[in-house]
């Protein structure tokens, strides 16, 4: 079993509460496919930092509301 | 399942076959001469023909249908798969090869060194959709 990246998200919660945007909504707004945006919600990829910005700035939010650090066993 | 998912799972089937109907054609040449058949070139010739002709027939909807899907390229997650997807495919024809060369040298045998380098490319290339497919199906590479 792959190890998940350490890195949280809040992109669902932020989706819906930006009217229910849809999955396919953000992932054209910020240029990846639908399935890009369902691995990040489901924490099975971490963007790079420039589509994290992107999804900040679609939900007009920081950087850090939208993605935290979840500190593993070994830090 | 996206676009790159189903090409992969497209191209993966028809490569299989096609691998499949050259290598049962080169088995049979094979037994009927007693030894391993030399490289037929007409038999690789059907095998690409074979593939094209498949690729475009069962390809050429897929894009039709998905047309925006089709002409964007790959995303961020999408080109790390690809990425890692060729990779391993390259051991895949590497460990090949290499039992290839390994099997030459101690047989002398130039025709099955050839079959195997050329099944050694086909695996790779299967493999490599395989490996996207899984990529793909886990979310990450």
């Amino acid at each position: 079993m792959a190890k998940r990246p350490p890195i949280t998200n809040r992109v669902r919660e932020l989706r819906e509460a930006h009217g229910n945007m849809s999955q396919a909504a953000l992932a054209k707004a910020i240029g990846v496919t639908r399935q890009t945006v369902i691995a990040i919600e489901q924490g099975k990829y971490s963007p790079s930092l420039e589509s994290a910005f992107r999804i900040s700035r679609v939900f007009g939010v920081g950087l850090e509301d939208a993605f935290g650090w979840a500190p593993s066993e070994d830090g | 399942m996206s676009f790159r998912e189903q090409s992969a799972w497209a191209m993966g089937l028809i490569l299989t076959v096609a691998g499949l109907l050259y290598f049962g054609k080169v088995f049979a040449a094979s037994q009927a001469l007693g030894a391993t058949a030399p490289p037929i070139i007409a038999f690789v010739v059907i095998y690409v023909v074979l593939v094209v002709i498949a690729s475009i027939i069962v390809m050429s909807p897929l894009a039709a249908f998905q047309a925006e899907a089709a002409n964007a390229p790959a995303d961020e997650r999408e080109r790390i798969i690809l990425n890692q997807a060729r990779n391993w495919a390259g051991y895949v024809l590497a460990f090949g090869v290499a039992t290839g060369l390994f099997h030459f040298w101690v047989q002398r045998d130039g025709n099955m060194l050839f079959h195997i380098a050329f099944a050694s490319l086909m695996a790779s290339q299967i493999s490599e959709y395989a490996f996207q497919i899984f990529l793909y199906r886990r979310g990450h590479a």
